[in-house]
């Protein structure tokens, strides 16, 4: 295995050099640059040979639960690379970026009509980061109101990234647990709801792929507490033009354009967050807005009760010409995308239920949790292991917390019947040798180009970064 | 236009083992029901895509940009987009299962070591959203650390960066203040500043460290550590900033990428993802995610930050750059950029601006002109030039790239020439 820094060529920069003096104090001037010079050839072999070490949905099945891995159309990616957009400066004249204004307007009209939420801020970078600004949001309109309000209700199925949160704006998580058909436990919400919650943070459908049954009376509650609903929409893939979130009562909602709008998840982001709003919440919303005026887009930073911004410039601005691109592909038959999301994850469903144990026996949303807790401990991790040597990407596991060795598993619509059929027999030839043969299953991955790695090693003794006295 | 696979024999025989009727039977749980159809455009082809939003990209004017500020126009060379658009690299996920991304999690180890050799410090994260959010980060990294809760800002602090600083104090109950003393959590210092400037911040390292603060720099151009030493040679506990100008392109402001590192005691605080190099059970060399015990997906409320997806296929970019360019390329990148910046300044003297730039400065620089700002910059605009960002109706921050050739700023300066 070879670093990048293990290479020591000539190259000529990509850059023409000039006779230039550099003319700064000799005390700020640096006189070593321990970077590597490697020719073009070999940054291409050694990247593209790291690429072929990777697995992605454009090389298999990867049903990872909550992340809504489907297929990333590829006109996406040209439309984001046209010179127009890529080449814009974010601090262009407004007559110079109209058609990116444009395009970021007529998308928060879009996320409007399918969410049914009056406004949208395109700025946070994520799903986290919209979190972030909801709470931000709920805590000023609070403020405003002279109300104290510190505590956050957050169910025990939640992603971590809701309590994390929560502490983050020094607000108290109280968990709700769930109740035996998997949604919150509705007598416990009652008793939990005191005058000091400020909000209620719940995904629907949940973690566990189900639908919230008691959304409306959740909602109806809260709103009688004067506590605020905000809807972890990270699991909308789900209710695209089926049911809505403000109609099911929520005062504020995330979306992951990276998750139901199919941008590429790059290995880790870049994502893109935004958040939806009521219009009593609008004005709290991050500057600037884009309004029309006189046929023209503009940006609004005259906005009093603004919580101001979360990152620079406008947004992960490429990442919301992919999603635009994929919302107006399907149009108006959006719904679709849900139903067949919806019709994958029944189906696999269906074909592995007899197999592994269903915790809540209910039809499941886009996405579905199993427990192979009858295998024994660390039997999910060691199915997900050996997944690999059938070339699937394994579901996410131990996760939502409440469900002991969890799989939890969304194929999204993407995939065809025969992509299933071929997961669900391998996941039963899994079980079938869990329990015939199981060191197979608890010595995989036996195809990859690593076998199982050591965690605990890498913690203890940390090596997270080349160092140049490596160089030899 | 769809990209959905499944034929109507498919979906019948999936109904069938599922034991309903219909897709409505399915969904039939969702309540309540949108009783119509999404008032959204007709569903459109590739072909019709391509039209409406190519349309949109032409109503934009790509002008020539002698503007920076938190944003720069570097070359970017061919071979980057070649390799970032590997279907195997942008459509995978967070390296839960290390076994199959080795190819992400070795790339995002060799970011985290460019951003130690570029910055002086020992420990990086795989990146954060923007250089923005990153400088937030830091607050709360260095209030969690020390358990206090003022900020003091050094002048000089991109405007942007200040205020997604006050907005996230806001939100976490975090004060920026006027002084320096022994309840400042951490001094922030940008370097070179907005103005371009290039400081020694020996002396105000020392300071926060006599109170027992960190000492936070925040680079925002970062191919100025081509030539200048990097923060960890004066004493910073905390480097963040933005990587954009490493390969990312300047598209109208996103995605870019947050990067932070940290001396060696910060490391069990600092947010995002770790990548370290350990074994396989053969004794071959492998990457890990690692230290996940600080993040929000295992620790909860605990947690020393939310973030989860950041900015992965950025970093990419930014590795597969310093790559590209080598040592050697990214100095003459830094070098022209000085060289381009200082050779517009003097030719804008001549004319009679005013350089209001109190210190040497890199690549961006702020004049005091000689005839109203705006004027200035609508006739260069006329002309196909941004020329810089208004700071005053006398006052104009520009900035040159490698980008901005000799020509460029002759006509920069002979359509100046006109209006004063």
């Amino acid at each position: 295995m070879k670093l990048i820094f293990d290479y020591d060529e000539q190259n000529s920069g990509h850059v023409t050099d000039e006779d230039i003096q550099v003319i700064l104090p000799p005390e700020l001037v640096r006189n070593d640059l321990p970077l590597p010079n490697v020719s073009e050839i070999n940054v291409i072999r050694h990247y593209t040979n790291l690429s072929r070490k990777n697995f992605g949905v454009d090389v298999g099945f990867y049903p990872l639960g909550s992340c809504t891995m489907k297929y990333n159309p590829k006109i996406n990616e040209d439309l984001a690379g046209l010179e127009g957009f890529r080449n814009l400066h974010p601090f262009s004249n407004e007559d110079c970026c109209q058609g990116s204004l444009r395009l970021m307007w007529e998308l928060e009209q879009y996320l409007k009509e399918i969410t049914g939420m009056d406004a949208f801020s395109l700025q946070p970078a994520a799903g986290a980061q919209s979190e972030l600004l909801g709470l931000m949001i709920a805590k000023s309109y609070f403020r405003e109101k002279n109300e104290k309000r510190t505590k956050a209700i957050i169910p025990d199925s939640a992603h971590g990234t809701n309590p994390a949160t929560a502490s983050m704006c020094k607000c108290d998580t109280i968990v709700i647990p769930s109740d035996s058909r998997g949604n919150i436990d509705l007598q416990k919400f009652k008793e939990l709801l005191t005058p000091e919650v400020a909000i209620v943070m719940l995904t629907n459908p949940n973690t566990l792929g189900l639908y919230e049954e008691n959304i409306l009376e959740i909602c109806d509650i809260a709103h009688k507490n004067d506590t605020l609903m905000y809807c972890d929409g990270a699991n909308m893939n789900a209710l695209l033009g089926i049911t809505r979130p403000r109609d099911q009562g929520f005062d504020m909602i995330h979306l992951n354009l990276h998750k139901s709008f199919s941008t590429p998840h790059g290995g880790g982001g870049p994502g893109a967050g935004v958040l939806g709003v009521k219009s009593f919440l609008e004005d709290y919303l991050p500057i600037p807005r884009i309004i029309q005026r006189d046929s023209k887009f503009v940006f609004d930073y005259d906005r009093r009760k603004s919580i101001g911004k979360v990152r620079s410039f406008y947004g992960n601005f490429g990442m919301l010409v992919r999603a635009y691109s994929y919302i107006t592909s399907y149009g108006s038959s959006l719904r679709k995308v849900s139903e067949h999301a919806v019709l994958n994850a029944n189906y696999l469903l269906s074909l592995l239920k007899n197999t592994y144990y269903l915790p809540y026996d209910r039809k499941c949303a886009h996405e579905f949790v199993v427990s192979s807790e009858k295998f024994g401990e660390k039997s999910a991790l060691n199915i997900a292991k050996r997944l690999l040597d059938f070339g699937f990407h394994p579901p996410t596991i131990y996760f939502p917390l409440i469900v002991k060795e969890a799989l939890m598993i969304e194929p999204t619509e993407t995939e065809s019947k025969e992509t299933l059929d071929k997961f669900a027999s391998a996941l039963i030839t899994i079980a079938n040798e869990l329990i015939k043969n199981p060191q197979i299953v608890k010595d995989a991955p036996h195809t990859t180009s690593v076998t199982r790695l050591d965690e605990i090693a890498a913690a203890r003794k940390p090596n997270l970064r080349w160092k140049y006295h490596n160089r030899g | 236009m769809d990209f959905i696979p499944t034929t109507e024999q498919d979906k019948n025989e999936m109904l069938k083992k599922i034991g309903v009727r219909s897709l409505d039977d399915l969904v039939s749980e969702f309540k309540p029901h949108l009783t119509r159809k999404l008032n959204l455009p007709k569903p459109m082809s590739e072909f019709e895509l391509i039209k409406n939003i190519g349309d949109l990209a032409k109503k934009n004017k790509i002008l020539k940009y002698f503007v920076g500020a938190g944003s720069y126009n570097h070359y970017i060379p061919s071979a980057l987009n070649h390799l970032l658009s590997r279907g195997e690299f942008a459509t995978g996920y967070t390296p839960y299962q290390p076994e199959m991304s080795q190819g992400t999690l070795q790339a995002m180890y060799e970011f985290q070591s460019f951003i130690c050799l570029l910055t002086g410090m020992d420990v990086s994260n795989a990146s954060l959203y923007d250089g923005a959010s990153a400088l937030a980060e830091a607050i709360l990294l260095s209030s969690s650390y020390n358990g206090r809760n003022r900020i003091f800002v050094n002048e000089g602090l991109n405007p942007q960066y200040l205020d997604v600083l006050k907005t996230y104090c806001e939100g976490t109950d975090l004060e920026i203040t006027s002084e320096i003393d022994e309840k400042t959590t951490c001094i922030i210092a940008q370097n070179p500043d907005f103005h371009g400037n290039v400081q020694n911040l020996k002396s105000l390292s020392d300071q926060s460290h006599k109170v027992g603060a960190l000492f936070v720099t925040c680079i925002v151009e970062p191919t100025s550590l081509g030539i200048i030493k990097g923060p960890g040679d004066y004493g910073a506990d905390i480097v963040v900033g933005e990587g954009q100008s490493f390969g990312i392109p300047i598209s109208f402001g996103g995605p870019y990428l947050g990067f932070m590192a940290v001396r060696e005691f910060l490391l069990k605080k600092i947010p995002g993802r770790i990548c370290g190099m350990t074994a396989d059970t053969k004794g071959n060399k492998g990457f890990v995610l690692t230290f996940q015990a600080r993040e929000q997906h295992i620790r909860r409320e605990r947690a020393t930050s939310n973030i989860t997806t950041n900015q992965g296929l950025m970093a990419l970019a930014a590795t597969i750059y310093l790559a590209l360019m080598g040592r050697d390329g990214l100095r003459t990148v830094a070098r022209v950029s000085y060289a381009r910046a200082h050779l517009l300044l003097d030719k804008l003297q001549k004319l009679g601006f005013e350089c209001l730039n109190k210190e040497p400065f890199f690549n961006e620089f702020i004049v005091k002109t000689p005839r109203n700002s705006e004027k200035i910059l609508e006739r260069l605009s006329e002309n196909g030039i941004l020329g810089g960002l208004i700071i005053d109706n006398d006052k104009i921050l520009i900035c040159c790239t490698e980008m901005n050739t000799i020509q460029d700023i002759e006509d920069y300066v002979s359509i100046v020439r006109q209006v004063i």
